[in-house]
């Protein structure tokens, strides 16, 4: 048994040297969707793993949580081994367009996980109460879920992956076929789960997306991991340097371009104005829009 | 929220009933139970059908209330068996299409938890189901019955019959009427659902569709009930020479094939025969084994099966 110094050191995901092939048909060779990926995940971090379609991300998150068997390889959660029931104790997850039970309605939904997780009676209604006020979901939580947009069902998904306060959340594709105003309040509250200390494991293929919340990112591939590391690191253009200066006059422009045209070995590659994304404008209009 | 703090996890039963339960409301809002409604139109056509005035003494109510007895477990065991196949063969397919699967067992709950939480709650239903018709049932024979015992008494005072005479009417009459034999009958009709539910879920671990799930236990169904004389039949044939083998695949036969044979006993309550309580344990202990052999079955496939 560890003592909570040493589990605290203990790192939230470790995945060595995973494998999984499936089986196809007779005579052909098993599909392997995982090659050798290892990824260590500290407490705290939010790590974000990037691959197009079929590169597989879903097939390492599934082994992660014991389900799917690796061919070969480990997976563990804060130490404990994914083929074990006690790994799920500390994780929460969120799958890719999940359908929960329509016939339930929102809080009802999160009391049937809370119970599974063995939570009752009061601290569980408590807990309830707490998570639909995180998700912004108060005003619907004795709706059914077969009423709910895509945003809601994703964020009640949410929030039901945080039932028992885990202290990792595994999310695959959080924000997939939700629009930009439900899409940024997912990443809001990946953001929140940051400042609370919760680890987050979430796969996407919306880079954007990835760089705004994530700061470990691993890129897969036909199954291999091609490149990991910090984001800062990863996307740093290392020999040049960024300033975005507000108000600045053409004179003070032009003193600048003087100064770096006669310094040897440096040259200005792009002047310009900064651009907000399409998201920003849209998310910006919309908000003016508002009565 | 704490990051570190860490939450009970709940034990086997707590979580097989936190299941058990959900299950149950799934299919109690899938509307399950607006075939109560069709029961209840049954048991009173049936009832209507058979007010003819009686002739005499003798042709007593027996006939009246043995049919309704007859419609009665005829739609029990209608609804009982399609129920339990139909529900279990729908549940576990629709949780891996639908994802919900990925969320519970994502969660700290064993697999064995989720397989008997899902039966369990199939059975609840049934065991409901069984009981308000059970209850409409036996109100139906009470107030008939109450109806014809009155009526025979009229008649065999006005015919001039003896008091011992009238008493042995009454008692035939009563006999047919609801009492305890009945209500182990319907328990039969539950424990003969049990079965076909396990069967059905052991089915569903493997089958990749609900249609099949239900063709091949309604097809196991029909099976229980001629491998009896099929086994018989075998066993004779077998007697020269090959007996220890014959009785070996006879024996594996019937250890994995439930014998439905076995409850054609609740013919015989339907037309008046006690039911003695050592048959019904016997029928509660069939019952037990197959429903435990066929989810630790379940459990085997499922315990290895990937998503």
């Amino acid at each position: 048994m560890l003592t909570p110094p040493m589990a605290e050191t203990l790192p939230a995901v470790e995945i060595r040297n995973l494998v999984k092939d499936f089986k196809t048909s007779f005579r052909r060779q098993p599909l392997r969707a995982v090659d050798g990926v290892s990824i260590r995940i500290q407490p705290g971090e939010v790590y974000g793993l990037i691959g197009p379609n079929g590169s597989g991300k879903s097939t390492t998150m599934k082994a992660l949580l014991g389900l799917v068997a690796p061919t070969a390889g480990q997976c563990a959660i804060f130490g404990k081994d994914s083929l074990q029931v006690d790994s799920r104790d500390d994780v929460g997850f969120l799958p890719e367009n999940p359908y929960f039970y329509k016939h339930l309605s929102g809080a009802e939904t999160l009391r049937f996980y809370g119970k599974l997780c063995g939570l009752g009676g009061r601290r569980l209604t408590e807990r309830v109460n707490e998570l639909l006020a995180l998700v912004d979901l108060e005003g619907a939580r004795d709706r059914r879920l077969g009423g709910y947009s895509k945003g809601m069902l994703q964020r009640i998904g949410l929030a039901q992956a945080l039932v028992q306060e885990p202290r990792l959340v595994i999310l695959d594709e959080p924000t997939a076929g939700v629009d930009p105003v439900g899409s940024r309040q997912i990443r809001d509250l990946i953001l929140k789960l940051r400042e609370r200390g919760i680890t987050v494991f979430l796969c996407s293929h919306l880079l954007e997306q990835v760089q705004e919340v994530c700061d470990h990112v691993g890129i897969i591939f036909q199954g291999r991991m091609i490149r990991e590391g910090r984001l800062d690191d990863l996307i740093a253009i290392e020999d040049q340097t960024e300033i975005v200066l507000r108000d600045a006059s053409p004179e003070l422009i032009s003193q600048i371009a003087a100064l770096v045209a006669n310094t040897p070995e440096t040259s200005i590659v792009r002047t310009g104005k900064p651009r907000t994304t399409l998201e920003r404008l849209f998310l910006r209009e919309i908000r003016e829009e508002e009565p | 929220m704490s990051a570190t703090h860490s939450m009970p996890r709940g034990s086997h039963c707590g979580r097989t009933l936190v299941i058990a339960t959900h299950t149950f409301t799934q299919l109690a809002r899938m509307k399950v139970f607006y075939f109560m409604a069709i029961f209840a139109v049954i048991i009173i056509a049936s009832n209507f059908l058979n007010l003819q005035q009686l002739q005499g003494p003798e042709s007593a109510g027996a006939n009246a209330l043995g049919s309704i007895k007859s419609s009665s477990f005829s739609a029990m065991h209608l609804f009982s068996v399609v129920l339990s196949i139909v529900a279990t063969a729908l549940l576990l397919p629709k949780d891996v299409e639908d994802r919900t699967l990925y969320t519970i067992l994502a969660k700290p709950v064993p697999r064995i938890d989720y397989l008997a939480g899902k039966l369990l709650g199939v059975l609840l239903l049934v065991l409901v189901a069984l009981v308000l018709m059970d209850v409409l049932m036996t109100a139906m024979l009470q107030i008939r019955m109450s109806m014809i015992l009155a009526q025979q008494t009229e008649l065999a005072t006005a015919a001039g019959y003896t008091p011992d005479a009238i008493a042995s009417l009454r008692a035939e009459t009563m006999a047919n009427g609801p009492n305890a034999s009945l209500q182990g009958a319907v328990l039969a009709v539950f424990l003969r659902a049990s079965i076909m539910a396990s069967m059905a879920l052991l089915i569903s671990t493997f089958s990749t569709s609900t249609l099949f799930t239900t063709i091949v236990s309604f097809v196991v169904y029909f099976i229980g009930h001629f491998q009896a004389d099929a086994r018989d039949f075998y066993l004779q044939m077998g007697q020269a020479g090959q007996g220890g083998f014959s009785r070996a695949v006879s024996l594996g036969v019937a250890l994995v094939l439930p014998d439905f044979q076995l409850f054609n006993v609740i013919d015989a309550v339907i037309e008046g025969q006690a039911m003695p309580l050592l048959l019904l344990g016997k029928l509660a202990l069939v019952g037990l084994y197959y429903a435990l052999f066929f989810i630790v079955a379940s459990w085997f496939i499922f315990a290895e099966k990937e998503f």
